[in-house]
């Protein structure tokens, strides 16, 4: 198992989920708002008057063989539209304790 | 959040919601009436009292003057004004607008009974009278009839009249100019005199023969019979063979010594219509009832009622003023659907898109059509300030849609998808736009708390447009979210055609988005300049140009409706006053072809017709009613006219004065411009020399194109001053001489003539040729008890006096007042500073005082509510920018754009020559809550910009560039929408071109100079707030560093 998480532009929430239900992904933990700014590029995501937009986060623990494809798949997503801001982490080696 | 989330997760909802509104809101447009402006309260009380035989001084003393005291006590009063004349006292109580008029009453029924018994013994009870704009005819029609014309006064009584009466609304339906039928019984005084018969014993035989008396029931064998005598003349001719008396015991007939005519009354009103004579019917509406209802129903009952007339008469329409509000509400539609395609394309040019234009779009009508339902609710109309406020926020409405539409398009490029662009995105406008939607409420909301005219006015323009803009605010968070995440798509594609039409203007918006950008740079180098320049533009501006601004009430409005009143030296005949009409009439239609019915009347109305005797008239007296073809037909406008009226009545000697009112009524909203002269004082001759003073300066001011003085001439009447002393050796006294003159001139009514059960007098008098010198009456023998006749000449002698005119009073002192219209080409400020140094000029007698009235008074009434108001809205926007920035220094940066709306203003109204009214003075108000919007877009962007991380100057270049085309789009939609209004040329136009105008230049101009002096502003503001800034942080850190 892969511990996968994605902190993303609450625009994207929709987009994400469509593609986890593509690639079998049934299970996942998501913040709904949260706040936060990307390590090099751009805009942060603070909510606040200046910079009015929000991040969700969501957290997952996918199949080792599933999580390439879908870090590959997030990527494009990011690339297609690189103003909104979607950013992956992966760590693996985590066990199923059921 | 939660509310654009649902909205756009449930689109059938959100969409079947505003269905039901813009349903509902056309149900309520189905259903509401249409008048010309709001219902507007009657405001006045009359109060008349009657005291026969007293003269007009004397009821000034012993009437008026005791009610007046007493009534100025009433609460609320505005104006206590009276008038007296011989016989009667009438005492007009003005009231300020709005208030409760059946209170008001009883209070003044409360007064008098304290005051009744103070007065004289002979004097009646004084009557209290209620009276309003619903008393003005609201249609006068004309009858024409040859054959018929004998019995045409029953006929229209009985066919006409009547059933107009039962039309539902309808208060009274009165007929003029048409003589009621009469039996003429004209004596010969010297066959009278031979036989020794008199007036009055004719009368008593003519009442004593003309009977039907029962006589009571009698019983024959086994049945009852009742008896009678029926006597009662048939025919006319029956009278000629009644036995009046005896000469040498042979009977005298009443052949013998008068002559009997089935024939029309002696004095009346005569009518022309079109220079035929006729008659007029008069059709007045209940009070509250709705005018252009009842004008409808009656033209829809004309043509059955004129199926049942005899075939040579013809019912046609004089004055109908419904149509004018139907061509004023007409032409306001007209605009508005202008308004609404014009806006439409301007959101289209700006946005390129169909589909997002129709979702910007979509908000106006149901926006507009929520407001109908309140209007319907509430129990108002579709008037002039109701339809105005649907014009006027048109331009409004779509502004939070565009400012919604916009962000989420910013989110769909960025690659969000369309619903969850839509959520996000109007999350992150939605304060904004509401507090920009608050500072123009603020604006609307305290129109609906002021009283006074001006109140009632703009009572349902302040609630109908905060409606329409909360509804509308509503819409651009709820429905305008909705309709982008269904319809909006991120496509490229782009056909050909649209690429041809909006490269060039992409390419033109962006080169002035560049060219605005390197402005806000140079103004950043020059802050002095641009600072030092917009002070100087402003004093310049205001002080200048300023001092050409003239001032006026209400426009007039052009009804197409003319009405003249013509005097003629007091006491000419009616023939003569007859040729004159006729010749005034062919002057006027050949020189007017603007003509579309002329009618005038003139003559003495009999005395029993209630409402003429109410109206001026007399011999001397012609009263024209004109009505023009609509101003859309025609190249010249109602003032126009009117003045070119007045040059050709000039021309005409015989004239003594007269008073032509353009739009049928003067004053008020929509009337005559007036500036009266109000002049008090005790004695009448001095008062009257400065009057005539004073009309004979002004009339020589150019621009004021009519002079009246109210106070009217002393007019000629013959006077039989009977000897007492002779009376008494006679036997006789004043009474029974003075009631032997009025059989043998009035005539006495002996009986009644009974005829398919209506009656008419039966007039016993002399022959017209026996009272037609001063000789007649002097002649006329008086017979005493004993039975000798004694001629007048015998008894005192006739003499010729002058009857003093009416004595006016107002707030308690004689007034004379010296009316003044405003002709075409000049304002009311114009004749007011001539009439203050004409004031100036002349000699003032001691005990005479004098100030301005009429529509000055009103003028300064309002002009004072507003510019409180104004100072109230001011303090109001400012709060609400100062909570929405959470700072003071901001707010008063933008506030800098109210100044300069006044300067487009002045700009605006001098160069077209617009005299500034309450009108302008309301597109001023709404200007403060307006302009500002552009300031706060600017000032909040560039705040964000500099949250963002940049310096002062950057920020304020780059929220420059990229604020532009909203603010641009935002201001261009309202300007244009107001810009239908204000070159307008339909009915009615007049009423809302000032404010279109003063909207339009303002805003235009302050968004040019607030797209540079802002930004300069705030750049020196945050500069000054960085350095301070700068200080403090400088001496903490020297205090930590000592420590």
């Amino acid at each position: 198992m892969k511990a996968i998480f994605i902190s993303f532009n609450q625009a994207l929430y929709d987009q994400i989920i469509d593609l986890m239900d593509e690639l079998g992904i049934r299970g996942f933990t998501c913040w709904e708002t949260v706040t936060g700014r990307g390590s090099s590029t751009g805009e942060p995501h603070y909510g606040t008057h200046a910079w009015p937009t929000l991040n969700s986060a969501i957290l997952t623990f996918v199949d080792e063989t599933v999580a390439p494809l879908f870090l590959d798949r997030l990527k494009q997503m990011d690339e297609a539209s690189q103003m909104q801001g979607l950013k992956a982490f992966c760590w693996g080696g985590v066990t199923d304790p059921f | 959040m939660s509310l654009y989330k649902s909205a756009v997760g449930r689109p059938v909802t959100t969409m079947l919601v505003f269905v039901a509104v813009a349903i509902l809101g056309l149900f309520s447009w189905s259903r509401l009436p249409v008048d010309l402006l709001p219902e507007i309260e009657t405001n006045a009380i009359m109060v008349m009292t009657t005291y026969r035989g007293a003269s007009a001084a004397d009821i000034e003393t012993n009437v008026t003057r005791p009610l007046e005291n007493i009534l100025n006590g009433v609460s609320d009063l505005k104006h206590v004004s009276s008038s007296s004349k011989e016989n009667i006292s009438i005492i007009t109580l003005e009231f300020e607008y709005g208030i409760d008029i059946d209170v008001a009453t009883n209070d003044v029924r409360d007064k008098l009974d304290m005051v009744v018994s103070a007065l004289p013994d002979e004097a009646d009870t004084p009557i209290i009278f209620k009276f309003g704009t619903d008393d003005i005819p609201i249609m006068l029609l004309s009858v024409s009839a040859k054959e018929s014309m004998a019995g045409l006064y029953k006929i229209l009584d009985d066919n006409v009249a009547t059933p107009l009466a039962r039309v539902k609304g309808v208060g009274t339906v009165s007929i003029s100019g048409i003589p009621e039928r009469e039996i003429q019984v004209y004596c010969d005084p010297l066959k009278l005199e031979a036989y020794g018969l008199t007036i009055e014993g004719i009368a008593q035989v003519i009442a004593a023969e003309n009977r039907n008396v029962p006589a009571g029931s009698f019983d024959i064998g086994s049945e009852s019979y009742s008896l009678r005598v029926q006597k009662e003349f048939t025919a006319a001719d029956e009278m000629l063979g009644l036995v009046v008396g005896s000469a040498d015991g042979a009977p005298v007939y009443l052949r013998d010594v008068a002559t009997v005519t089935d024939t029309r009354e002696e004095r009346a009103q005569e009518v022309y219509t079109n220079r035929e004579v006729g008659g007029m019917i008069m059709i007045q509406k209940q009070s509250g009832a709705n005018s252009v209802e009842i004008a409808r129903k009656v033209e829809e009952m004309l043509p059955k009622i004129e199926k049942n007339l005899p075939s040579d008469i013809k019912i046609g329409t004089i004055v109908n003023t419904s149509d004018n509000i139907l061509n004023t509400i007409d032409s306001l539609t007209e605009t508005i659907s202008i308004t609404f395609a014009v806006v439409m394309l301007v959101v289209f040019v700006f946005l390129g898109r169909w589909r997002a234009t129709f979702v910007v779009v979509l908000t106006i009508p149901i926006s507009l059509l929520s407001a109908l339902i309140y209007l319907l609710v509430s129990g108002n109309t579709l008037n002039i300030i109701s339809m105005s406020a649907l014009s006027i926020a048109i331009g409004m409405v779509v502004d939070n849609a565009i400012v919604v539409l916009e962000n989420i398009t910013t989110h769909i490029e960025r690659g969000s998808r369309p619903k969850q662009a839509a959520v996000f995105a109007t999350n992150e406008v939605a304060i904004s736009v509401i507090a920009s939607t608050l500072t123009t409420v603020a604006v609307f909301l305290p129109l609906t708390m002021i009283t006074g005219m001006a109140g009632i006015l703009f009572k349902q323009l302040g609630w109908m447009v905060t409606i329409i803009l909360t509804v509308s605010t509503v819409a651009a968070i709820t429905l305008t979210p909705m309709l982008c995440s269904q319809m909006l798509r991120l496509d490229a594609k782009s056909s050909r055609l649209h690429r041809i039409i909006f490269t060039p203007i992409e390419r033109a918006l962006d080169a002035l988005n560049n060219g605005y950008a390197r402005l806000l740079g140079w103004g950043y180098r020059h802050r002095a300049v641009v600072v030092t320049g917009a002070v100087v533009l402003f004093l310049g501006v205001v002080m200048g140009v300023g001092r050409m601004l003239k001032t006026e009430y209400f426009p007039t409005q052009d009804n197409a409706r003319i009405s003249i009143t013509v005097k003629l030296p007091a006491g000419t005949r009616q023939e003569i006053t007859r040729d004159l009409a006729l010749r005034i009439n062919d002057t006027l239609t050949a020189h007017y072809p603007e003509i579309k019915v002329i009618n005038f009347s003139e003559g003495q109305a009999d005395t029993d017709n209630a409402l003429s005797s109410m109206q001026d008239n007399g011999t001397y007296l012609i009263s024209f009613n004109i009505s023009l073809v609509s101003v859309e037909e025609r190249d010249r406008g109602l003032t126009v006219i009117g003045d070119l009226m007045r040059k050709d009545l000039d021309k005409f000697p015989e004239i003594r004065t007269y008073q032509v009112v353009e739009g049928g009524m003067s004053g008020g909203t929509g009337g005559q411009s007036v500036v009266d002269i109000e002049i008090y004082g005790y004695d009448l001759a001095s008062t009257d020399r400065l009057a005539a003073d004073v009309a004979a300066r002004m009339s020589q001011v150019e621009g004021c194109t009519q002079v009246n003085i109210s106070r009217d001439e002393y007019a000629p009447e013959y006077q039989v001053d009977f000897d007492r002393e002779k009376l008494a050796r006679s036997g006789l006294n004043v009474s029974t001489a003075a009631s032997y003159l009025r059989n043998r001139i009035n005539g006495s009514v002996a009986s009644y003539y009974r005829e398919d059960g209506d009656e008419y007098d039966i007039r016993v008098r002399y022959a017209r040729r026996f009272r037609e010198s001063v000789e007649d009456i002097e002649n006329i023998t008086i017979y005493n008890g004993r039975g000798d006749g004694i001629k007048v000449k015998d008894l005192g002698r006739v003499v010729e006096t002058f009857t003093p005119p009416t004595i006016e009073r107002k707030d308690r002192e004689r007034i004379i007042t010296v009316s003044c219209v405003v002709g075409h080409d000049a304002a009311m400020s114009d004749i007011l500073a001539e009439a203050g140094k004409v004031m100036e000029q002349v000699e003032i007698p001691s005990g005479v005082t004098w100030q301005f009235g009429g529509t000055f008074e009103d003028q300064q009434e309002t002009f004072a509510d507003l510019f409180t108001l104004m100072a109230l809205i001011v303090i109001l926007v400012f709060i609400i920018m100062a909570a929405q920035f959470e700072s003071f220094t901001y707010p008063f940066v933008i506030m800098f754009s109210i100044p300069f709306a006044l300067v487009g203003v002045i700009l605006g109204l001098v160069a077209t020559g617009t005299p500034m009214g309450v009108m302008a003075l309301l597109g001023i108000l709404m200007l403060v809550g307006i302009v500002v919007n552009n300031g706060i877009v600017l000032v909040d962007y560039t705040n964000l910009c500099r949250e963002r991380g940049m310096g002062v100057r950057e920020a304020v270049v780059t929220a420059g560039r990229s604020r532009l085309r909203p603010v641009l789009m935002t201001t261009l939609t309202t300007v244009i929408g107001m810009i239908p209004l204000a070159i307008d040329k339909g009915e009615g136009s007049e009423m809302w071109r000032s404010m279109g105008l003063t909207v339009a230049c303002g805003l235009s101009f302050s968004t040019l100079v607030t797209l540079v002096l802002v930004p300069i502003l705030y750049s020196l503001m945050a500069d000054f707030g960085e350095r301070r800034k700068a200080r403090r942080a400088e001496r903490a850190a020297r205090k930590a560093l000592s420590v």
